[in-house]
């Protein structure tokens, strides 16, 4: 009998500056980061429940072990800290909202506050590589965590979904990771882009069953596919009507009322 | 707490009570001064990237000397502080580089004893401080059990019994010292013959060349360079332990020669435990944090295994706060 080697595997963002592992998709969490995180998803559920009386349906359809994406409608700032809600406390450490790194990863402050609290991770909207999309795709299994993306890429000003952009097919595409589509109701009318402290407006997540893409090709025309499939769901998802709820907006408030 | 003790942890106005502090601090001054000197003249014979390392490595001490003098001069409290804060962060870097960190319970026990050692050293329990050595390593193995996880056990245990006794044992035995009378001049008198050390074999080494020390764990190093690092230690330890324990037995100029290959013995071993453990996991650096140094820990290895064995050398022939309030905060005997 022989002495097995260690299994020794230095941080992946070893080496970096305080900055740049803010900044890095491989930033990997120690114990104060993770009690930020948890303390964090803590306080914003509470919130969420309190002030907004969050009310998540079909939480049953969330895969129950990692690896897997959540994407959503984008209307607010709340929407990440929404979806990231129902999720369970024992996996918050590897749940990363994919944030615009033009906003949330400009200054210093702002990136230790979105990689110490938020856990996320930045997406350069106009810079980002396909290299940089391939390391998200390969952490996503290793790891394995879980993504929150929101497709259209901006948050809509007037309610309206805005044009769904193909990157999450670049992440599952020909894969066994399910997308979980996610529609968010009220984060509009609480925070819409340019207000800063939500109103007490209710809001919603509907989640719908998650879709697996193994045999859709990891190219431009398997992203489309994938993207379409996505867009088709999520809109699917905002079209159920729940009773003693009434949206002002167009996208939100189809004439087909499901109450469920 | 009586007044004394209150002086001893916050007290400032003696600093410079004991004749030593003052010479030591005079002495340091004057070797950065005569390192400035000795830079800017071989600077020009050098190439850009060995200039660089050499001025980066220089303005790291620049930093270092009043940043670890600074809370010995203000008071024990402070140096206690310091101390602590070395422990916790030697080992986030340690923790990262072996990622031990991932295992958050572990990581988390380590930090409860290294924070319990360091409670000891402010209280000034000694016997509860001797304790913690095995209440520590026995409670880490134990209360892994509670993830009923087997598979690895083994490994996260002893990466987490190895971080305690590293950077919450041994580098604790360095804040304990702040709890004798004099601590001013002990503290800076053995960081200087810690610093003297790494600097002779550094000068040493480069200078001589020849025979490597451990050519697998260090190929820089080489054995003139151990040998000038010892001689140097003791040139200095000998007249800087006379000003400093002038009077005790520890003052003896033959005790004092060996205190001195002691302290360089284990400073060396410090350094080379280190480069064991960054070949083993085939990193050249700990951390980023310090230009020209690498992580603290590649600061201040050296002075891990040397913090036992000053503290131990100085307790067995004076006594380390023997004379002083003991259990300052907890109250317990």
């Amino acid at each position: 009998m022989s002495v097995q080697d260690f299994d020794l595997k230095p941080a992946a963002d070893l080496g970096l500056t305080p900055l740049q592992r803010w900044r890095s998709p491989k930033r990997e969490s120690g114990l104060v980061q993770t009690a930020g995180h948890l303390l964090f998803a803590f306080a914003t559920r509470a919130f969420l429940r309190i002030w907004n009386r969050l009310e998540v349906h079909s939480q049953k359809n969330l895969p129950k072990e990692p690896p897997f994406i959540m994407v959503a409608n984008h209307a607010s700032h709340l929407d990440a800290l929404v979806l990231a809600a129902p999720l369970p406390y024992a996996i918050r450490d590897r749940v990363f909202p994919l944030a615009a790194g033009d906003i949330f990863f400009q200054s210093a402050v702002v990136s230790a506050l979105a990689a110490g609290f938020i856990n996320a991770i930045p997406l350069w909207r106009k810079k980002s590589t396909p290299r940089a999309l391939q390391e998200l795709r390969e952490r996503l299994v290793s790891e394995p965590c879980v993504f929150l993306l929101f497709p259209e890429g901006a948050r809509t000003r007037d309610g309206n979904y805005l044009r769904f952009k193909p990157g999450v097919g670049m992440l599952v595409a020909g894969s066994d990771v399910p997308v979980v589509p996610c529609h968010l109701r009220g984060t509009f009318e609480a925070c819409p882009a340019g207000r800063i402290f939500p109103t007490p407006h209710k809001i919603i997540i509907n989640i719908g069953q998650p879709l697996r893409f193994p045999d859709v090709p990891n190219d431009r025309e398997g992203w489309d596919v994938i993207i379409g499939q996505v867009e088709k769901e999520i809109r699917k998802l905002g079209e159920i009507e729940f009773v003693a709820h009434k949206s002002p907006h167009p996208a939100r408030n189809p004439a087909q009322r499901i109450a469920i | 707490m009586t007044d004394a003790t209150r002086q001893r942890l916050f007290g400032i106005d003696r600093a410079f009570a004991h004749p030593a502090t003052g010479i030591l601090l005079a002495a340091i001054g004057i070797m950065l001064l005569v390192g400035l000197v000795t830079i800017l003249v071989v600077v020009r014979h050098l190439d850009a990237e060995r200039k660089k390392e050499l001025w980066q490595r220089y303005i790291g001490w620049l930093v270092f000397v009043p940043l670890v003098a600074g809370p010995m001069l203000a008071g024990a409290f402070w140096a206690i502080l310091v101390v602590a804060l070395l422990s916790i962060f030697c080992y986030r870097e340690y923790a990262r580089a072996t990622g031990l960190f991932r295992e958050k319970l572990i990581s988390f026990l380590v930090i409860v004893s290294i924070l319990a050692v360091q409670f000891t050293v402010l209280d000034n329990w000694y016997l509860l401080f001797v304790a913690l050595f095995p209440l520590g390593i026995g409670g880490i193995a134990s209360l892994a059990i509670l993830q009923d996880r087997p598979k690895g056990y083994i490994q996260r245990v002893a990466l987490g019994t190895f971080a305690f006794a590293l950077f919450g044992s041994c580098l604790g035995h360095l804040g304990f010292l702040a709890n004798d009378v004099n601590y001013r001049p002990i503290l800076i008198f053995v960081l200087a013959a810690v610093g003297l050390n790494d600097v002779g074999a550094f000068v040493t080494g480069r200078l001589t060349g020849g025979r490597r020390l451990c050519v697998n764990t260090s190929p820089n190093k080489t054995v003139a360079g151990a040998i000038g690092a010892l001689v140097l230690t003791v040139l200095f330890v000998v007249p800087a332990g006379k000003l400093v324990f002038e009077g005790t037995e520890l003052g003896d100029w033959s005790r004092l020669v060996l205190f001195g290959l002691a302290l360089s013995v284990s400073c060396q071993f410090g350094d080379l435990m280190l480069s064991s453990i960054k070949r083993d996991l085939g990193l050249k650096d700990m951390d980023v944090l310090i230009p020209g140094h690498g992580g603290l820990l590649d600061r201040f290895d050296s002075l891990i295994l040397v913090a036992p064995v000053a503290f131990h050398a100085i307790n067995y022939f004076i006594g380390v706060g023997k004379d002083l309030q003991p259990c300052i905060f907890s109250g317990a005997r």
